[in-house]
């Protein structure tokens, strides 16, 4: 099975945080195998302040769909600080967290799940298994990052819009005919079939109902 | 409080006291004075009496004289009558006859008294009769003269009274008839013997000198009459004086005996009040004493019991009641005592005919008390330590049995939970070891596996869709793979090193040491829930070689797995762990632990021994699974049958464990070699 993404997007990555050089380096061999691209981080303060570089760095990052495997215990910053961090910084539905738990450890992980992790893997984990959820956490914030875009292109074209494009708009998506529109706004029918035209091209819709679509779900 | 009413009782008693005696004192001094006034009326009576009898006497002589007067004419005839009046009439003790010129004409002296005028002579003595015949002759009527005193022969004398006549012959003076009368002869013909008694009567003259008396006594002057006996011409006093004197201060016998009953009856009442006062002096103390027991026993926090020889309950104290929850009414009625549970009944019942059996005597009953179960009236078993002395009556009779009851059941919580937790703790400390080792070992494995399974599946992936690289790719996975494995293996070895140095801590050992050691807590555990615990070992005990703290855990183990299975399910009654032990082999001893509980079906069984299976929510699942690698380490094997092999219910484990050669056989010549191949 293989992973298939908007391919306007960068390439997907997986950051793996495990204090475990073994495991690291198996996963990152396994995920090589299922031609993902990984980097490995031996602890929380290292991948963090790589985080904080990439976020300053560039505005629009992240560029690309990722995701992060993260060993719920490790020496220093724990998993579950990282987890919290990333909560604060709001950015859990472009970087989904997969976290692996040992022995014990299953309630800390269903309690970090419900609050908002993707989901957990116990150790040992099965290993197709696991790289089939880091796919779907993936896909997930490749979806989240295409509604970023889309949301981002709305909001230029609404700026393009005039004044008087943009009340034309609001009447039209109310259902008035061009007729009653005229009336309200107190311009000829004529005029307002130019607006409506305007309005459509400049919003890249066809139809009213399109563009009724299109302003109502955020996700377009 | 008190001392004001026993002023007020005091007053009362000085009150009735002073009554009495104002009482007593009127009624003597009215019963004096009625006594006083009856003799005094008495005395009246008697000197009215005297008086009268006295003029009749001296009138009925004036009328005899007045009728020889009449023969006055004939001397010889008036001598013989007027003799004759004189013997008749003793009084009179001479009769004359006088001429008008006061002449002597005749006299007649008494022939029965003395002669009159012997020491002196009529005629000095004779003033008073010529007054009175003057008088006489000028009322024309007899008159008594004034008495006067005739002396006599012998120093004595004599009171007489003179009365005269006047005598007339045809209207002419005709001299005058004169009588001597003696007033003490008049006085004592008056009066009865009875009267001459008790009084004192005389004449006597104005300034009181007595002229004559009769009567034995003198006088006492106390009781004293006077009566006047008027005569014509004269009058005489009379005076009765009574004998008696002046009343006593007890008047006579009655009001004695009043008296002294009335004495005698107030001392009665005086003593009967005493004996009232101090019974209810008694009585308040008793009363008091009784209140002060009764608090002490309300107040008790130990629980009393007084039971009779039949074990009927004769007495309890509200804190019994309290105890067992049932009221005392209650209590005493029970045939059986409802707070016996009723699975233990028998035995009590057992244990009080042991104690009632003649040869108990009551010297042998403990002192120390024991120890015994009791139900409360919801039901619940609690424990409780009784006190118990025998009840011995006034008479020195052993009447029953007296028992102090407390209630240890708070106490053998808090004991059996410190236990309890003392056992957790240990238990837990022991598991935090064996969590801890597993904890890490299962780390420690993980980590190789989780990579070994991590490159194995890799490889498949890439052997799916080869490429150029794959190749170099396996090698280089199958590389880590066996560093890996390797890794695994070394943990796995760290494993044998550490069980091989528990080997080398094992020991020869009885077995009735082994049981020694863990039965104390398994029989903490057991009274809990009320189970019984029997041990079943032959004698010599077999000896065992084993790790002794390994093998007591096993014991523990499966003797609380025991109690626990049947703590819900079957009845009180039927809680019994059997702990039995059996040399099988000779060099095999089998230990067997059964209990009575539901048993364990064929499916949960067959996972029994599975690491981390459990049916209790707070177990690790590791106990079974434990024990079977302890024993199994121990070269043994563990097995486990339900039901109990001849039974239709419970579950019995058992497990060898190797023999030790016994110190003694091992001593022996027979069985030497053998030791030394072995």
């Amino acid at each position: 099975m293989s992973l298939t993404l908007d391919p306007t997007l960068g390439l997907p990555l997986v950051y793996l945080v495990d204090d475990e050089d073994v495991v690291r380096d198996a996963l990152a061999w396994l995920l090589r195998s299922r031609r993902l691209l990984s980097e490995g981080y031996g602890g929380a303060d290292a991948f963090w302040q790589q985080l904080q570089t990439l976020r300053s760095g560039d505005t629009s990052w992240p560029g690309s769909p990722l995701c992060l495997v993260l060993d719920v215990r490790m020496p220093g910053t724990s998993g579950l600080e990282l987890f919290e961090r990333l909560v604060e910084a709001a950015l859990l539905p472009v970087l989904p967290v997969i976290f692996l738990t040992g022995h014990g450890d299953v309630p800390t992980a269903v309690a970090a799940v419900k609050r908002g992790a993707f989901d957990f893997v116990e150790k040992p984990f099965s290993n197709n298994a696991l790289v089939d959820r880091i796919e779907q956490a993936l896909a997930q914030s490749a979806a989240e990052l295409t509604r970023r875009r889309e949301q981002r292109s709305r909001a230029r074209r609404m700026a393009e819009l005039t004044e008087r494009e943009a009340e034309v708009m609001r009447l039209v998506i109310e259902g008035l005919p061009n007729k009653r529109i005229a009336d309200a706004l107190g311009i000829s029918v004529r005029t307002v079939e130019v607006h409506r035209a305007r309005v459509f091209e400049k919003m890249d819709v066809k139809s009213a109902v399109e563009l009724a679509n299109r302003l109502r779900d955020p996700t377009g | 409080m008190q001392q004001r009413r026993r002023r007020g009782r005091l007053a009362l008693w000085s009150a009735l006291f002073l009554l009495l005696l104002v009482a007593l004192t009127l009624l003597v001094l009215l019963t004096a004075r009625h006594e006083a006034s009856r003799v005094q009326d008495q005395v009246d009576a008697l000197a009215g009496d005297v008086a009268a009898k006295v003029r009749s006497e001296l009138l009925r002589t004036q009328q005899a004289l007045q009728a020889l007067a009449a023969h006055a004419a004939a001397p010889q005839r008036w001598q013989d009558d007027a003799l004759e009046l004189l013997r008749q009439n003793v009084e009179l003790l001479r009769i004359e006859r006088r001429q008008p010129d006061w002449q002597l004409g005749a006299a007649v002296d008494s022939p029965v008294a003395q002669p009159l005028f012997k020491v002196i002579g009529r005629n000095e003595s004779d003033i008073d009769g010529a007054a009175a015949c003057t008088a006489a002759r000028r009322s024309a009527a007899p008159a008594f003269s004034r008495s006067y005193f005739v002396p006599l022969d012998g120093g004595v004398g004599l009171e007489v009274i003179d009365l005269c006549l006047p005598m007339l012959d045809g209207g002419r003076d005709d001299g005058y008839q004169l009588a001597t009368v003696s007033l003490p002869t008049l006085l004592a013909a008056a009066l009865t013997p009875e009267q001459t008694r008790r009084h004192e009567v005389s004449f006597v003259e104005g300034d009181g000198a007595r002229l004559a008396r009769a009567g034995a006594p003198r006088g006492m002057g106390v009781y004293r009459a006077d009566s006047l006996v008027d005569l014509p011409g004269s009058t005489l006093r009379l005076r009765v004086d009574s004998a008696l004197g002046p009343p006593g201060p007890i008047p006579n016998l009655t009001t004695a005996a009043v008296l002294g009953l009335s004495v005698l009856l107030f001392a009665l009442a005086l003593l009967l009040a005493r004996d009232v006062s101090r019974r209810a002096r008694a009585e308040a103390a008793l009363a008091e004493a009784l209140a002060f027991r009764k608090a002490m026993e309300d107040s008790l926090i130990t629980g009393l019991r007084a039971r009779d020889l039949d074990g009927h309950i004769r007495y309890v104290n509200p804190a019994f009641c309290a105890m067992v929850g049932f009221s005392a009414d209650e209590l005493r009625e029970a045939r059986v005592p409802p707070y016996w549970p009723p699975e233990l009944a028998d035995t009590y019942q057992q244990r009080q005919a042991l104690r009632q059996a003649p040869g108990h005597s009551t010297q042998t009953a403990s002192r120390e008390g024991f120890e015994t179960l009791f139900m409360r009236k919801n039901g619940e078993r609690f424990a409780v330590m009784i006190y118990e002395a025998p009840l011995v009556d006034g008479q020195g009779h052993h009447t029953g049995w007296m028992s102090a009851v407390l209630d240890v059941s708070a106490q053998r919580r808090i004991e059996d939970l410190s236990r309890q937790q003392q056992e957790r703790l240990q238990a837990s400390a022991r598991l935090a070891t064996i969590g801890e080792m597993a904890s890490l070992l299962s780390h420690e494995l993980n980590q190789p596996l989780a990579a070994i399974a991590s490159y194995a599946s890799g490889s498949l992936n890439l052997m799916d869709q080869p490429d150029a690289d794959t190749p170099a790719m396996l090698r280089q996975a199958m590389q880590r793979v066996a560093e890996q494995a390797e890794r695994a293996g070394r943990v796995i070895k760290s494993v044998h090193d550490f069980v091989r140095r528990r080997e080398q801590l094992r020991e020869s050992l009885g077995v009735d040491l082994l049981l020694e050691a863990v039965l104390p807590l398994v029989r903490l555990q057991a009274r809990k829930s009320g189970t019984e615990v029997v041990t079943d070992l032959p004698q010599p005990a077999p000896r065992v070689q084993c790790d002794r703290t390994m093998v007591e855990q096993v014991l523990l183990n499966l003797a609380r797995n025991a109690i626990q299975a049947m703590e819900h399910s079957s009845d009180p009654a039927a809680r019994v762990l059997r702990i039995r032990v059996r040399q099988t082999h000779e060099r095999w001893v089998t230990f067997y632990v059964a209990d009575a509980g539901p048993g364990i079906d064929r499916e949960l069984g067959a996972r029994l021994f599975t690491p981390f299976f459990t049916t209790r929510r707070e177990g690790m699942g590791l106990g079974l699974s434990l024990c079977r690698t302890v024993v199994e380490q121990h070269g043994g094997a563990m097995d486990f049958d339900s039901p109990v092999p001849g039974t239709r219910s419970g579950t019995e484990f058992r497990f060898t464990l190797p023999a030790a050669p016994a110190p003694k056989r091992a001593a022996s010549a027979s069985d030497a070699p053998q030791t030394l191949s072995t």
